[in-house]
């Protein structure tokens, strides 16, 4: 029962995390409709951040969270206003497409700079797990998990109650009703762009003290990305947290009772399943 | 035994009762008009015939064998054809291109399907457009071109969806003359249609229904005088 | 027909002869690197440009072509000759239970289950290790003494190889003109154009995209049977990884998406371009691919040869008959 409780926290722990990266990658599709291939890398760039950051300038990986988040969500924003939307207007499979394309890019890019050497965060608070209830958590992942916690909770309340948030889901139930109600739906999805790619950022940041780094990390962080987001409804913040703690949980126990080599093929057999019998995701949001 | 015999026809979306408890029958060589409120059902239930949808229940039977649970493609080579309310035709090919995919199902061989697209294109007046791109015909045009398409599928039965929509009075005459002689040439019909002007001049008998139940079914001059019917329009005061 | 046959002819001439006027062996490795990558590509093509449904899954079938190749060479000495097809097969079964799973799906949700479904491969490679040695994989030290027309095959040479990826090239170049004037070819046009309507008029879909996906599997298998005999190593990471699905999709979208000559436009234009970069980048030569990929779609999404028949066709008198390759 213990290892059950064990292995149930440190899955929702974990899951946390996937969640944050599941609500950027859908928060986009649900403006936009273009599933973004290279949002993988957008966490490898935060892992990457925090890591240089603290080896360059001591900077704490929890604390670079207020250099790099900024820095991402600019970046996003960028990456949208020059290159994206001229691509968009060419439909879904060609952004597919071009955005794997610069997935490709970036990996390689970061893997010609750093090599594939794996990394890692050593912190000197970190060492020793910390044990509430007789359940050990490394503190790494606990500090992540609060954090987690709270970017959420404000992305909950930027959307419900601001006007912004509100235009931004808007735009993404109905766009063309959008624009006809006076919403700026090209300012809206590069800011939405922006916010997701600022998610992921964030996300690598906060699990960079607690993985291994290497650049082409994203290949199988997108992967399970899409499981997340699939599971929940393409589009659905709540379904990507719902997603994101599922597959932390099923991994976590799969790695435990099933087979601990095989504990990343649980996900996608798990996504393969749902796409199959309930395509439109366990909250049903749908396409 | 009628060539098309519906029991009990029901599906649900959720919570939603899109069609409940439909019957009827269609006898061979009839023109079957299918009215009611937008909203009623109508579409759903073409789409159930034809395997778009899968009934929640029921039974739907052509010439007495089954066709529930067949995939859309399977029902066609089984001889039930249908239009679409807003056409799908495949945009960027040829009128004869379009018509010779869908001849393809009788007629394996490119050459003969090509023959029969072509025979077929004169019949609902599209010939002489047949080497232009779908997308660049009148919607007038892109109707015929959608029943040529259901047509070169060879059916026994022939599902309209709202053909006449967006037509002028001579363009709905036209169109009507072009069913009749399609009903002349051996297909039955089910016509689905809010302009009265047509469903009453060409229909044998009339199906009515709303809230996917039927409320009506008779020869269109009763049919329409029912307060049932009259009620499903214009509301209980109009009646 | 002599029109159209023109052509292949010619291409076959030219390859030919090319080995006697490559300076050295160098130049034709690049030769068969481009020949192996104009099979991918034409892989990836027949499923991707024709029948419109994008994979980034197929280094999987690309991948159990070259393990099945590998193994039952290595535990029955089936020579290549017979492996590489069989390889192929192999590819071509597998297909069909991953057909029948993806294409329930349309779009980015059928790309996303190609993704999953590769991922699954490449954990079972690695985990499965009485069958395929895990992340050790398999290593070819000797190839079967044989003689062709009187002579023995010097394996050490290139130019067995040479030949090999030659014909393979040809075959799948082949298969995709086939594919595009056949009745199937005809339907993928249609499930590209309106599926639904496709559906209506009587095409099964389901079994058009299955049988499709089955010929590039088979042929993407036979890419992996002739990579395990060319480099004589194969492991997960060689053969399952991501990237070469990738760059399968590269090649084919930078050389012309639904073309038969695109393929081969595609792996000459990228193998050239990673072959000059290899030096300085090392694996890095992604990076141009990622490069040209953004590129490509942004300023000529009909890719190289789609372009380049564009512009042919405005300047040369039309022809009646087929279309452009």
């Amino acid at each position: 029962m213990e290892t059950f409780a064990q292995s149930l926290t440190s899955g929702l722990l974990t899951g946390a995390l996937y969640a944050m990266i599941g609500i950027g990658l859908t928060v986009v599709f649900g403006v936009m409709r273009i599933i973004n291939l290279a949002h993988g890398e957008m966490v490898m760039l935060g892992m990457f951040g925090a890591f240089w950051g603290q080896a360059l300038w001591k900077l704490d990986p929890f604390l670079s969270l207020l250099l790099w988040v900024p820095v991402m969500f600019v970046g996003g924003m960028l990456v949208y206003r020059l290159l994206l939307r001229k691509i968009i207007p060419g439909g879904e499979l060609n952004t597919l497409l071009y955005t794997a394309g610069l997935s490709l890019l970036i990996a390689n890019l970061a893997l010609f700079a750093w090599t594939g050497d794996y990394r890692t965060i050593n912190l000197s608070y970190g060492q020793e797990p910390v044990r509430p209830f007789g359940i050990s958590i490394a503190v790494p992942l606990a500090v992540a998990f609060v954090v987690a916690l709270a970017i959420t909770a404000s992305l909950w309340l930027f959307l419900s109650r601001t006007d912004l948030g509100r235009a931004i889901r808007a735009t993404s139930q109905n766009g063309e009703a959008a624009i006809l109600m006076g919403v700026d739906v090209e300012r809206v999805a590069m800011i939405t762009f922006g916010l997701g790619t600022a998610l992921a950022g964030a996300a690598g940041v906060l699990l960079a003290p607690s993985l291994y780094l290497y650049p082409t990390v994203g290949e199988l962080l997108i992967v399970k990305c899409f499981v997340i987001v699939v599971l929940g409804g393409l589009g659905s913040v709540p379904g990507a947290i719902a997603g994101g703690l599922l597959l932390g949980v099923v991994e976590s126990l799969g790695a435990v009772y099933v087979s601990s080599t095989y504990k990343d093929g649980i996900g996608f057999v798990l996504f393969l399943i749902v796409l199959l019998y309930r395509p439109s995701g366990l909250f049903g949001v749908g396409k | 035994m009628a060539l098309l015999e519906v029991e009990g026809l029901t599906r649900f979306f959720g919570g939603l009762r899109a069609v409940g408890d439909l019957s009827f029958s269609v006898g061979e060589g009839e023109i079957l008009g299918l009215i009611g409120p937008n909203g009623a059902g109508k579409t759903t239930v073409f789409n159930l015939m034809t395997g778009f949808v899968q009934p929640s229940a029921g039974r739907i039977r052509l010439d007495g064998k089954s066709v529930v649970g067949l995939r859309p493609h399977a029902v066609a080579r089984r001889g039930i054809a249908r239009t679409f309310q807003i056409v799908k035709p495949f945009p960027g090919l040829t009128v004869k291109e379009n018509v010779t995919l869908a001849a393809f199902l009788r007629q394996p061989a490119r050459r003969d399907a090509e023959t029969a697209a072509l025979e077929i294109l004169s019949r609902v007046g599209l010939a002489h457009r047949a080497g232009e791109l779908a997308i660049q015909l009148t919607l007038m045009d892109q109707k015929r071109l959608e029943l040529a398409k259901a047509l070169a599928t060879g059916p026994r039965l022939l599902l309209l969806d709202e053909p006449m929509g967006g037509l002028n009075p001579s363009e709905v005459d036209v169109a009507s003359r072009l069913v009749e002689e399609i009903r002349r040439g051996g297909v039955t019909v089910i016509l689905v249609e809010h302009v009265m002007r047509a469903i009453m001049r060409i229909s044998d008998r009339v199906l009515v229904v709303n809230q996917g139940e039927k409320i009506a079914e008779g020869l269109p001059a009763q049919v329409v005088q029912e307060p049932a019917v009259l009620a499903a329009y214009f509301g209980k005061r109009g009646a | 027909m002599n029109r159209r046959l023109a052509p292949w002819l010619a291409g076959a001439i030219a390859l030919a002869v090319l080995p006697a006027l490559a300076p050295n062996s160098f130049f034709l490795h690049v030769a068969i690197l481009i020949l192996m990558w104009t099979l991918l590509g034409a892989a990836w093509n027949v499923l991707g440009g024709f029948a419109g449904q994008v994979s980034f899954g197929h280094a999987a079938l690309f991948g159990i072509g070259a393990y099945v190749t590998m193994i039952l060479y290595l535990k029955a000495g089936l020579a290549p000759w017979w492996g590489i097809p069989v390889g192929g097969l192999a590819a071509a079964l597998v297909s069909l239970p991953i057909g029948l799973v993806c294409f329930r799906l349309r779009g980015p949700y059928f790309s996303l289950a190609t993704l999953a479904v590769a991922e699954i491969v490449k954990l079972v490679a690695l985990n499965w290790e009485t069958v395929t040695n895990g992340p050790v994989g398999f290593l070819i030290t000797g190839l079967p003494p044989v003689s062709l027309f009187g002579a023995s095959v010097d394996w050490e040479s290139k130019l067995p190889f040479y030949a090999v990826a030659a014909l393979l090239a040809l075959a799948g170049l082949a298969s995709t003109a086939w594919l595009r004037s056949s009745r199937l070819g005809a339907y993928l046009v249609a499930i590209r154009e309106n599926e639904d309507a496709a559906e209506a008029v009587g095409i099964d879909t389901v079994r058009a995209k299955v049988l499709t996906l089955a010929l590039s599997a088979f042929l993407a298998g036979m890419g992996g049977g002739f990579y395990a005999f060319y480099f004589r190593y194969i492991d997960p990471d060689a053969v399952l990884n991501i990237s070469l699905s990738m760059e399968m999709v590269f090649i084919a979208m930078v050389g012309g998406l639904g073309t038969v000559g695109g393929p081969l436009v595609g792996a000459i234009f990228l193998t050239v371009v990673g072959e000059s970069v290899r030096e300085r980048f090392q694996v890095g030569h992604l990076i141009f691919y990622g490069l040209f990929m953004m590129l490509a779609i942004r300023y000529m999404p009909e890719g190289i040869w789609g372009r380049a028949q564009r512009l042919a066709s405005r300047f040369l008198p039309k022809v009646p008959g087929h279309g452009a390759a």
